[in-house]
């Protein structure tokens, strides 16, 4: 087996013309939890845009390759159902869709993708049971149109529900932390810490160092101005709050 | 009970409609893809205990014109309506619901509820909702509710990172918002409607 699950060569990638990944390079073993930081504008959320496939971004140059795949050659259904999973910065709110139809679909069509067959009514209530419960979700929660009318905290935790209940291979967490509350933010970072596994790596995007309390990075990268200025250990996460961004250069 | 369900533009619609004291009505409208049409119905509650439910559901997707009037009437007290109507419009396709509750004057316990509601395929269709309330007595339980949403790339986009392929990601959502309507209706016709979403 590979040791390395993604590995990023001097990508540049951006929307509407306007490039701002300038020559990122990346490489994620497999298990490890890589935390990605850098002040607003430097290109964090582009990058999760570009690993999941968002058909407005376009990659100009460089490579991405998955667990020995051309990632760039796959569609965004394509990478969920390779293992890729990206925890929305700002979920999106789906009317008329219940949690429990969304994510039945979503499994089923992954099963589908690999010849598997359909899991049974049982095997599915009892699955969403267990995750609902990770999260700590009450059984209404199931029955609800995915975020619709859900609070912030919500919102993120549904998106690590959805994680837990689709087992990624490589799990993107974009400012998950944002306009969480201390209480939500721990919930999810239980949840987090709980998946993590030596098969499982995470790419943990944040502008604060708080979440990084609680889900202890293998290694840290600032990214600056579409670039990876510098990479360490979890102390260069303690030392941005210290000095902020303005401190690390490349 | 006298339950009906009409196909507009196949189906003739009474125009209006009188209820008796402790009459019902219960009609679901179906306007499928490639109809245009401008149906307006009138039901009157005229006697005590006469109840109303209406529902509704319309796809419109390509150059469809839809115009719905729909008039209930509470000329006596102690009658109740429901309206429900939900509907799907893409292409340059445009659907309009015209929804009156009128209460008359002396009209007590009175229950009127509607509920319009659409999603957008693209930005050039287009759905307008024009609920009017007239409501002349004071004892009155009435709501009212319309919203249009829109199945944009941000939706696809959500559902396609889940791994749900494009086609059935639009699918499970008109699907899901068509459903309470759905129901209503017998399975043949139901998986006609489906098989067109």
């Amino acid at each position: 087996m590979n040791d390395v699950l993604l590995k990023i060569k001097d990508l540049h990638a951006g929307i509407e013309g306007k490039e701002i990944l300038k020559g990122v390079d990346l490489s994620i073993g497999r298990g490890q939890v890589h935390a990605i930081m850098g002040p607003n504008g430097a290109g964090k959320s582009t990058l999760s845009a570009v690993l999941t496939g968002r058909p407005d971004y376009k990659v100009t140059e460089g490579t991405i390759e998955y667990d020995g795949r051309n990632l760039l050659e796959l569609t965004p259904e394509e990478r969920s159902w390779a293992g890729i999973f990206l925890s929305f910065q700002y979920p999106i709110e789906i009317p008329g869709v219940s949690i429990t139809n969304f994510m039945k679909t979503s499994l089923n069509a992954r099963r589908k993708a690999k010849g598997e067959p359909e899991l049974k009514p049982a095997e599915f209530l009892k699955l969403l049971k267990e995750k609902m419960a990770f999260v700590q979700m009450k059984g209404e929660f199931a029955k609800r149109e995915v975020n619709v009318g859900f609070s912030g905290g919500e919102k993120k935790r549904n998106e690590i529900f959805q994680m837990a209940m689709l087992e990624p291979t490589l799990g993107i967490l974009d400012e998950t932390d944002s306009g969480l509350d201390v209480d939500a933010l721990k919930i999810v970072a239980d949840g987090v810490n709980a998946l993590r596994s030596p098969e499982r790596s995470f790419i943990i995007i944040t502008h604060y160092q708080k979440l990084l309390e609680y889900i202890r990075p293998d290694v840290v990268h600032v990214l600056k101005e579409g670039r990876i200025v510098r990479t360490g250990g979890p102390e260069l996460a303690d030392r941005i709050w210290q000095e902020g961004f303005d401190g690390i250069d490349g | 009970m006298a339950s009906s369900i009409y196909i507009i533009g196949k189906d003739e619609i009474p125009a209006r409609v009188s209820l008796k004291e402790n009459e019902r009505l219960d009609w679901t409208l179906v306007c499928l893809p490639g109809t245009s049409a401008d149906v307006s119905i009138d039901i009157e509650l005229d006697g005590p205990g006469a109840e109303v439910d209406l529902a509704g559901l319309y796809l419109c997707r390509t150059d469809e014109k839809l115009t719905l009037k729909v008039n209930v009437r509470h000329n006596s007290g102690g009658c109740t309506s429901h309206q429900l109507f939900k509907g799907i419009v893409g292409g340059q396709a445009s659907a309009a619901f015209d929804g009156l509750i009128y209460v008359a004057h002396g009209a007590q316990k009175t229950k009127a509820y509607q509920e319009n509601h659409s999603i957008l395929l693209s930005s050039t269709a287009r759905a307008e909702s024009r609920p009017q309330l007239e409501i002349y007595a004071d004892d009155v339980e009435c709501s009212h509710g319309a919203t249009t949403g829109f199945l944009g790339e941000d939706e696809l986009f959500y559902m396609r990172s889940r791994g749900i392929p494009e086609k059935d990601a639009r699918r499970l959502q008109i699907i899901s918002f068509l459903a309470p309507v759905l129901e209503r209706l017998p399975e043949e016709l139901r998986d006609d409607i489906v098989s067109e979403c």
